[in-house]
């Protein structure tokens, strides 16, 4: 599976990226990615490249992608060159986000959010990983959309 | 064996420390800074007994930690493509001299350039050197090389290279690795060192010498080609050869498009020495390399001199696509644009935003600003900063530029733009020419006490290594003035009515005295905790009826947390982003932007 995360240095970005990678992980599938967030943190672009399970390298082709995750509304037409299935947040989602949870656990929330949604991963895997407060965290978000 | 989740350069830094290096030193730089912090993370939980820091600069790291190898340490330097341009004295020297006990050179190129100023190819200094450097394709590799490198400098006491590159430092993959277990060989323990043997016919080598130890180098390097193999994947009549990162985006694209029997793919874990191959058999041989033709000029196959690789940028994957249809093995259906992204400004609330905002009020836009390789370089957007060449040109162009000015008798403002460590690195030595030669501009150092740009390293003003040991701070002040400079002021860049008085100052004394100043803006970098927490903490807001819509905020001062509001012309405070440092009150001609109490 190619995988695209996309969004501005303070976002999560990296997050995102590391918890898909261990759930990935502890299923005892390869996973390999790529970082790009040199001036990440002067409001530029971060931007991940990863493959679950396959190939040797975590670099993903223009228009190969099977989801791309964007946190980040204004970089919508770059997502979309890396393909048509780009996974965003509502603004319900994230407004549930920010009322539901402190700040330092909306990652997770919204983290349950896109588990629940994007149906590509089973939330066990994530449950598994995350610590007690994080995995709260977690299942408000999972539990918030509707089934 | 277990397995982590790592990043290409910490998967160094672990190959490195299971391989038995006692003594790193480097100078941070993208994208080799992680090596040094994982590295330093390791030996504190594991106890072991090591030197692992930063230095002032890359001749200075190279130079420590190769005197370590001569005393039977094993030890390594790390350091971008850039830096080693600063070590390659002691670099090409070493090699002939040879080491003691393993020497392993890490420099990572950055092909592209995503955040360097050239594109060049570690791997082409180190065959200018006569040093065998390594080139791993995967993470994987990049732990696995990081021993071999150990290895085959101890085996044929020389510096060995491992080249990585952003891709493969700042890619991420899980690694297969021994539980740690550093090798304890170091064949002069710590306290055995004592003994430590003479050798002046290599330590302190005469030019006859000298020519002895090339001949032996070259010996060596003869061995270490005839061992030196290639690995073949597939079975067709082409050949493609390649190393690094290029490597695995083939063998990808070959099982993509079925290309197993068209197409032999020759990888090349040691890209330098190369011994002639006999490529008879096969109907063309291609190498595919970034991002100097080093295998290519080896084994004389075509690539980039017959046009067939391009010459710069980096050879990203679809790149290799566009090579192999050149080629004519695939047909590609369709490419796909990629808009341009925004580039970086400065922080919310940066020091530097402010204080060179201050410097441009005073000296105006006619003054030449020379900047120089830091966060600081991004004053680029809001019209501070004219020149950028490499670390520590602020001030030799200040000096070459404000001469050659007065040769043409013509009045010129010079003021160069340097951060605390970028002095620290090689801004000294053009200071020091600066005032034996009486040059008249201003040098402004930004010292926000942090290596900030390559993700908040240590500098020489702090009074704790990487590890905890007590060091002695160094005092930019006391450099300065020992140098001679008699103009030396230190203001808070927040400080607004200061900084403009000093500045004014500067700029009298610059014309009556005719010798440099120097002005140290000092703030703390607010993307540390520390700084963070310091900073002070306003409410700001943008008048609705003041705002006339001129854009000076935005253009003039660039901070990310003002936006414009284009359908009512006027500027707005993005509260999200904004932190509060209360800078942009001083800059609105029409003064709309207020402190909210």
């Amino acid at each position: 599976m190619k995988i695209v995360i996309l969004g501005k240095g303070g976002q999560g970005v990296i997050f995102f990226s590391r918890i898909i990678a261990q759930a990935a992980i502890n299923r005892g599938l390869s996973v390999c990615s790529t970082e790009i967030k040199g001036m990440a943190k002067k409001g530029g672009t971060v931007e991940i490249q990863m493959k679950i399970g396959q190939g040797m390298c975590g670099l993903v082709k223009k228009g190969s992608a099977d989801l791309v995750i964007l946190l980040s509304d204004d970089l919508i037409d770059y997502a979309k060159s890396f393909g048509n299935n780009v996974f965003t947040f509502k603004n319900d989602e994230i407004q549930a986000a920010l009322e539901k949870v402190s700040m330092r656990f909306i990652n997770t929330f919204l983290l349950g959010v896109f588990v629940k949604r994007a149906k590509f991963f089973d939330s066990e895997d994530f449950i598994k990983i995350l610590d007690e407060e994080n995995r709260k965290s977690f299942l408000k978000g999972y539990e918030y959309v509707q089934s | 064996m277990q397995k982590l989740y790592l990043s290409g350069n910490e998967a160094i830094a672990y190959g490195l420390i299971e391989a038995g290096i006692k003594f790193i030193s480097g100078y941070p730089g993208t994208p080799s800074s992680e090596i040094i912090p994982t590295a330093q993370k390791i030996i504190k939980e594991k106890g072991i007994k090591a030197f692992i820091d930063w230095a002032v600069n890359e001749k200075v790291a190279y130079e420590i930690a190769y005197a370590a190898s001569l005393c039977g340490i094993k030890a390594a330097v790390t350091m971008k493509q850039v830096g080693l341009n600063v070590a390659m004295d002691p670099f090409i020297n070493s090699a002939y001299v040879g080491t003691d006990s393993a020497m392993v050179v890490i420099s990572v190129d950055d092909p592209g350039p995503h955040s360097s100023q050239t594109e060049q190819d570690s791997r082409f200094f180190a065959m200018g050197a006569k040093i065998p450097v390594f080139d791993p394709s995967t993470i994987q590799e990049a732990y696995e090389f990081a021993k071999k490198a150990v290895e085959l400098s101890e085996k044929y006491s020389i510096p060995v290279m491992l080249r990585s590159s952003t891709r493969v430092s700042h890619g991420r993959a899980d690694v297969k690795m021994e539980q740690l277990m550093p090798l304890d060989s170091i064949k002069v323990n710590f306290k055995t060192l004592k003994d430590w043997e003479k050798k002046l016919w290599r330590y302190a080598a005469t030019p006859r010498q000298r020519l002895m130890l090339h001949n032996k180098l070259n010996r060596i390097i003869s061995e270490i080609e005839s061992l030196n193999e290639l690995k073949f994947f597939f079975n067709g009549p082409l050949l493609l050869i390649s190393s690094g990162a290029v490597f695995s985006y083939l063998y990808e694209l070959i099982e993509e498009y079925e290309l197993q029997d068209k197409v032999t793919l020759a990888k090349v874990d040691m890209p330098y020495p190369l011994k002639n191959f006999d490529f008879s058999n096969f109907q063309r041989v291609i190498t595919i390399e970034e991002s100097t033709p080093v295998i290519e000029l080896q084994l004389c196959t075509e690539g980039r001199r017959n046009g067939i690789v391009p010459k710069e940028g980096e050879l990203t994957i679809e790149v290799c696509e566009d090579i192999l249809e050149k080629i004519g093995l695939i047909k590609r259906e369709k490419n796909f644009f990629s808009p341009p992204l925004k580039r970086p400004s400065l922080c919310p609330g940066c020091g530097h935003r402010i204080a060179l905002y201050e410097v441009k009020r005073v000296f105006g836009k006619k003054a030449i600003y020379n900047g120089d390789i830091g966060c600081y370089t991004l004053a680029l957007n809001f019209n501070v900063t004219d020149t950028v060449l490499c670390m520590g040109a602020s001030i030799s162009f200040g000096f070459g530029m404000k001469k050659a000015f007065s040769l043409a008798e013509k009045q010129q403002d010079i003021v160069a733009i340097i951060g605390d460590s970028t002095f620290f690195h090689s801004g000294i030595p053009p200071l020091i020419d600066s005032i034996h030669y009486k040059v008249p501009f201003l040098i402004v150092i930004l010292d926000n006490k942090s290596v900030a740009m390559t993700g908040n390293q240590k500098t020489l003003s702090d009074d704790k290594s990487s590890l905890g040991e007590i060091t002695v701070p160094i005092c930019i002040e006391d450099v300065v003035k020992g140098i001679g400079v008699k103009f030396v002021e230190t203001v808070d860049p927040y400080d607004f009515e200061n900084s403009i008085k000093i500045l004014k100052e500067a700029k009298k004394y610059l014309k009556e005295k005719a010798e440099p100043a120097v002005i140290i803006f000092r703030h703390l970098c607010i993307n540390t905790k520390e700084g963070l927490e310091l900073n002070p903490k306003y409410r700001v807001k943008i008048s609705h009826e003041l705002c006339k819509g001129c854009k000076v905020c935005l253009i003039e001062f660039e901070c990310p947390a003002i936006e414009f509001k284009e359908e009512e012309n006027k500027a707005k405070i993005n509260d999200p982003l904004c932190i509060g440092c209360g800078c942009c009150i001083h800059i609105c001609p029409k003064k709309a932007i207020v402190l909210l109490e």
